[in-house]
């Protein structure tokens, strides 16, 4: 396949499966077709709390060409979750929430199968519905899971009745500090929900031969799709393999194990491959990860010449009506809610509460966008009270190098006052504005994930490499820019090197496309193992050569002689040797960085969260215009500045950050999740549930603060692929605050709230 | 069950006379059968082959835009841009560019929305539906055509052959103006169209308004005689107040009553001074919602 | 339901006919998809809100998605398949890739169309007149931003090589 011409300049960087992708010619999952597949399709609970009186799929399991038909009943009684073990594959006694599956179905084709789910009896009774956050704490609330008590689950979980995860996060004395202050903002912000809609819809296909099964799903995480496989299905990991195709984006929306489960008991009980293709309406409603909804009242403490004294926050997270990965959220969003900042007396008070919505889970750096929100427009608020420009005000509070930050970490070298600087400058912050126009500034954080991971890296007899990794790419180009970390450690081209990837039973482990994880960690594991092969080439060189191995300098595909520039061999011949001899095959993982230390501070329910390495910084300056009659806001101009260490594929890093930050602007504008009285979600379609579009998207300037970070990953690279996501609704606010002359104090900050709001100021003004 | 594609006009119609449902773009039918709204007539004829119906004929009473004309040519019909640029600004608007591509103007007036975005325009302008069948031929003005939301008075058996609009007065100019939350792939939360014509001292010598998705059916303003003679910017001011009175708005998803009948008085405002630039021998390009305004590229 | 007639047609995918028998209901996207073999076309919502299952229906672009295979007799189809010539990619195909404007790539399929048809139109688009034209396929992913770049020196490329012939 041809991708460039001669005549033109080499491309910067074209992702491997890039040629796949443009001609149509690479599979996603829902494209499979296996001999004798079968379709699924799954019954939903629709009611979103009741009891189940009656389930009979007699009449559907009699339909002809119908397979199988199956409910709890048909698989092991596994109780599963990451964090606490409240769920089963089917509903079984109770249904908690309106996609909740109460049976599946494998049948000849979707639409049989559709007719086979729509004959399944389900008579409930109704139960009391959990449809509000903060009534969901009070002590007289319903129950959405009355056996929660008996329920497994991680120790230092701090649970009770309605709320899933308390954590804090303390330091100093926050009384002491406010009594210090000259001034003190109380603040409450509401964040809706929201989702991440990735463009491809999930689709699972299974296979079994013999007692194994092969599973090609589109998940962000094949090796925890097979853990969850696994332990619901009661199977060794010897007996599943998770084979993941092209993934269609993902953005957390598919994370953790999702239906793989369902498909491969279809597969098994049909005797069939079995396919399930998600629809859009699915994929809104019923998998566990949706971006919480969030509570906010904030209270912060500040002298008149600027400095903060103290803050306390208390939030509330929806964890709707199952756990998931949302277990850590409560400290994550604890972390988000106190920010980036120098606070010597802090208190975060942080509830994850069941509701009767769809489960919470990680969407794109969860719990940080609608926090960042929050607490940088609470920001804003006291900059105003004490008469400080708020960009000002961030630079004197902000956390830097070498300062300590809110939960008593102190930071190595860092790049957030250089973001402010960058992205202010880039903005033209200052500059004299339409008064319909206003620049709102935020600044966001995000950590580094230091997680195990691993990679091989093998050289073939003609020169050409291959990396088997466990990294899974959903579209980042995080698993494409390995090619590069290979190639420099070895000189060699990076078009030398294929990837193979996301197959559970090839590669090692590595913990999957989330946490912005896979360069940080995965990287770390292809340089160890480029590395080993880069010794055996050495060594190779040198004898061929008759020069020390420490001589030995491998630079564009040659080993040659360091200071001899014609003593060299190519590494393409060195490989045609070792091909009759040692093979060249390196394996890495590397030690990933320890959990930094904390002082000063004391952490309930610590999952990890109250200290980050190699933490990442940002600074968004946005240029928006509000339409005063309307409460239209649009955004004009985006400047981001990111210290995400060091960019190793400046064309994927930018990318990644303009896809956040549009992304981020949906969820300033136009993205949240609204319920009925019932907790259903009423918007779970594209044209009513409204992204971005190309007509929207404004100029986004991006620029990338490189320093030096200690414990970062291969290069110093942190990641990044969250943290773009982080700052930019916030920093909307910020300007839509400044025009209206009052925050609005619900995300998202529709046309009508702004609206709303600009009636009721105007009302306070009369 | 059966499937034909009509190479005539009376080959349509004598399959509406064994009750077949037309289709052309398809795009309301397959997407309504998709989301269950209703199923897929069993019964189809399609329509998109007859090529009489796609053609703009200027003539001397006016203009007649086939049923079958896109939205897509009527948002670069250099007559239907200029003269009728009201219409030209809602067929700019809907969906996306493959909508406009394959949607038609008669299935979008047929369709019966209230959030359609060429009614508005049409009733404005005094437009009149062609629909014939195997019993003969007539023409409804648009008012009368639509009965209810997704309902016309189009008899089963009745295709729309074409729209009939009036020439325009000298000085007179057309808008329509849409409330989005996107500046693409957006629905009417409201709307407004206006024609305005101006007398020679510039006040207002003609007004007509007309409101979209404030109302079962496309709402007329009413009333509005009682404006002529006034300036722009008054007359304007007064027909935004009528409108947001006149409306009768629901609340659901896209947006409240409250803020629907709010919005929908300053589309009719902003619909009649864009209008009335229009009127005034100034190009507002289509649509004029991305021109002027929040919609405007930065 | 089970009464549904079966339509034996022809369509004709990028360039070659295909002879196939479909229910009157089924939609084009999953008859190219299934029958016809090409999955290169993608289904991402089923309303037209999307654009990932978008190909070109005589040149201009349709939402495979909403359209019956039935009234796609005898009209040219194109799919992102019958985009590149051979082995070699068209040059917008190239410059996606080379402007970064590829990432899951589930929605570049329909972009490529959409901009396909966007340039067959008008070889000279303003920005603005590429964004409205693409504004009908959400993507995820990139934030339009090299997309669009992407179009846009394409459009360049191709008035020189225009002026060149």
């Amino acid at each position: 396949m041809t991708i460039t011409d001669p005549s033109r300049p080499a491309p910067r960087f074209v992702r491997a499966d890039g040629p796949d992708k443009v001609t149509g010619s690479g599979r996603y999952t829902a494209d499979l077709t296996l001999t004798g597949m079968l379709a699924a399709k799954f019954k939903y609970a629709d009611a979103t709390h009741a009891r189940i009186v009656t389930l009979d799929v007699s009449a559907a399991k009699a339909m002809p060409g119908v397979f199988a038909v199956l409910t709890q009943d048909d698989v092991p009684d596994v109780k599963f979750g990451p964090f606490v073990q409240d769920r089963t594959l089917f509903a079984r006694d109770v249904v908690r929430f309106e996609g909740e599956i109460i049976a599946a179905v494998a049948a000849v084709d979707a639409a049989t199968a559709q007719r086979a789910v729509d004959a399944i009896v389900v008579e409930y009774e109704a139960l009391p519905v959990v449809n509000d956050i903060e009534g969901a704490l009070s002590a007289d609330s319903p129950l959405v899971h009355t056996e929660w008590a008996g329920y497994g689950g991680v120790d230092v979980l701090v649970r009770d009745r309605n709320d899933a995860s308390f954590a804090s996060i303390a330091k100093g004395d926050v009384d002491e500090g406010m009594a210090a202050a000259d001034h003190v903002v109380r603040s409450r912000y509401v964040a809706d929900g929201c989702h991440a809609v990735p463009i491809e819809p999930r689709a699972v296909v299974a296979q079994w031969e013999g007692n194994k099964v092969t599973i090609w799903t589109s998940t962000q995480v094949p090796f925890d799709a097979r853990a969850g496989v696994c332990e619901t299905l009661e199977l060794p990991n010897s007996r599943v393999r998770i084979i993941v195709p092209h993934l269609g984006g993902g953005f957390g929306g598919k994370c953790g194990f999702h239906y793989e489960a369902h498909v491969a008991a279809l597969a098994r009980a049909a005797k069939r491959p079995v396919r399930l293709v998600f629809s859009r309406r699915e994929e809104f409603v019923a998998p566990d990860r949706r971006r919480e909804g969030i509570v906010y009242d904030f209270e912060t403490g500040v002298k008149a010449d600027g400095t903060i004294t103290a803050r306390r926050v208390w939030l509330a997270l929806d964890n709707g009506a199952y756990t998931a990965d949302a277990g850590f959220f409560s400290q994550l969003a604890a972390m988000h809610a106190l920010g980036p900042y120098r606070i010597p007396n802090a208190l975060a008070e942080a509830h994850l509460v069941y509701t009767n919505h769809q489960p919470s889970g990680s969407v794109r750096a969860p719990t940080a966008p609608q926090t960042c929100w929050a607490l940088e427009s609470h920001t804003d608020e006291v900059a105003a009270a004490i008469g400080m420009d708020p960009v000002a005000f961030r630079k004197l509070n902000a956390v830097d190098s070498g300062a300590e930050g809110p939960s008593g970490q102190t930071y190595g070298e860092i790049g957030v006052q250089q973001c402010i600087d960058a992205a202010t400058a880039a903005a033209g912050y200052g500059q004299v504005l339409p008064d319909d126009e206003a620049i709102g500034v935020a600044i966001g954080w995000w950590p580094s994930f230091s997680v195990p991971s691993g990679a091989y890296v093998k050289i073939d007899g003609d020169g050409s490499g291959q990396i088997i990794t466990g990294a899974q790419e959903c579209g980042t180009g995080a698993v494409m820019t390995l090619r590069q970390l290979a190639a420099d450690e070895l000189g060699m081209p990076a078009e030398r090197f294929e990837l193979v990837y996301q197959d559970t039973s090839v590669a090692p482990y590595d913990m999957g496309a989330t946490g912005s994880q896979t360069l940080f960690n995965n990287g770390r594991a292809v340089v160890a193992a480029a590395g080993q092969i880069a010794e055996q080439l050495r060594n190779l060189a040198a004898e061929q050569l008759e020069a020390s191995p420490a001589d030995i300098v491998l630079a564009d595909g040659m080993a040659s002689v360091a200071g001899s520039p014609d003593r060299g061999i190519s590494i393409d011949e060195l490989a045609g040797i070792a091909a009759g001899g040692e093979l060249l095959i390196g394996h890495g993982s590397g030690i990933p960085p320890g959990a930094p230390a904390t002082v000063g501070s004391s952490c309930v329910g610590d999952l990890g969260m109250s200290a980050w390495v190699a933490p990442q910084f940002s600074c968004h300056a946005v240029r928006v215009k509000v339409d005063r009659d309307t409460g239209v806001a649009r955004v004009l101009h985006v400047s981001a500045a990111h210290d995400s260490g060091t960019i190793i594929n400046p064309i994927g890093a930018q990318g990644q950050v303009e896809g956040a930050v549009l992304m981020g602007i949906g969820q300033a504008l136009t993205e949240g999740t609204t319920y009925d009285d019932q907790g259903r979600q009423r918007n779970a379609a594209l044209l009513e549930y409204k992204l971005q579009t190309c007509a929207d998207a404004p100029p986004i300037d991006v620029h990338f603060i490189q320093i030096n970070t200690p414990d970062a990953g291969p290069r110093g690279a942190k990641g990044l692929a969250e943290a773009p996501n982080v700052a930019t609704a916030a920093a909307i606010a910020n300007a839509i605050a400044k025009i209206l002359g009052t925050p609005v104090r619900q995300l998202p900050m529709t046309a009508e709230r702004v609206w709303e709001q600009l009636q009721g100021d105007q009302g306070a003004r009369s | 069950m059966s499937f034909a594609i009509a190479r005539t006009i009376d080959e349509a119609l004598a399959g509406l006379a064994a009750g077949a449902r037309p289709i052309a773009g398809g795009t309301d039918l397959v997407v309504g059968a998709r989301h269950g709204k209703a199923p897929l007539p069993d019964d189809l004829v399609a329509i998109d082959r007859l090529d009489e119906l796609k053609t703009v004929t200027r003539t001397a009473l006016g203009v007649s835009i086939g049923a079958l004309v896109s939205h897509h040519d009527i948002e670069t019909h250099p007559l239907l841009t200029s003269i009728y640029a009201g219409l030209a600004d809602g067929s700019a608007l809907v969906g996306s560019p493959s909508t406009r591509h394959v949607g038609t103007l008669g299935g979008n007036i047929m369709n019966g929305s209230p959030a359609m975005d060429t009614g508005a325009p049409l009733a404005v302008m005094g437009a009149e539906v062609e629909l014939r069948s195997l019993r003969g031929t007539r023409r409804v003005p648009v008012e009368q055509l639509w009965v209810g939301p997704g309902r016309t008075c189009a008899a089963p058996d009745e295709l729309c052959v074409a729209v009939h609009i009036p020439a325009p007065p000298a000085r007179a100019g057309s808008a329509y103006v849409r409330l989005e939350y996107r500046r693409a792939m957006e629905i009417a939360v409201v709307g407004a169209a206006a024609v305005v014509t101006l007398a020679d001292d510039g006040a207002v010598a003609t007004l007509a308004v007309a409101l979209t998705a404030v109302a079962p059916i496309i709402l007329s303003v009413t009333g509005l005689d009682a404006l002529v003679g006034l300036g722009v910017s008054g007359a304007a001011a007064a027909v935004g107040e009528m409108a947001a009175t006149q409306a009768t708005p629901i609340s659901d998803v896209r947006a409240s009553d409250r803020y629907r009948r709010h919005t929908v008085g300053v589309m009719a405002r902003r619909a009649v001074e864009a209008a009335a630039r229009r009127a005034g021998g100034e190009t507002i390009a289509i649509p004029v919602n991305r021109a002027i305004g929040i919609g405007a590229p930065s | 339901m089970t009464d549904t007639p079966i339509h034996a047609i022809h369509l004709t995918v990028n360039g070659i006919d295909y002879p196939v028998a479909v229910a009157q209901g089924r939609n084009l996207l999953s008859v190219i998809r299934t029958e016809i073999g090409l999955t290169g076309t993608k289904e991402g919502c089923d309303d037209c809100e999307c654009g990932a299952c978008m190909v070109l229906l005589d040149g201009q672009p349709v939402n495979s998605c909403s359209y019956l295979a039935v009234q796609a007799q005898g009209r040219a189809i194109t799919t992102v398949e019958g985009l590149a010539d051979g082995d070699a990619l068209s040059l917008l195909q190239r410059n996606l890739l080379d402007e970064g404007g590829v990432q899951c790539g589930f929605c570049t399929p329909g972009m490529l169309l959409s901009a396909t048809a966007l340039l067959q139109r008008n070889d000279s688009p303003s920005e603005e007149e590429v964004r409205i034209g693409l504004s009908g396929n959400l993507c995820r992913c990139t934030g339009y931003t090299k997309i669009v770049a992407a179009v846009q020196r394409t459009a360049v490329e191709i008035r020189a090589a225009a002026r060149q012939a």
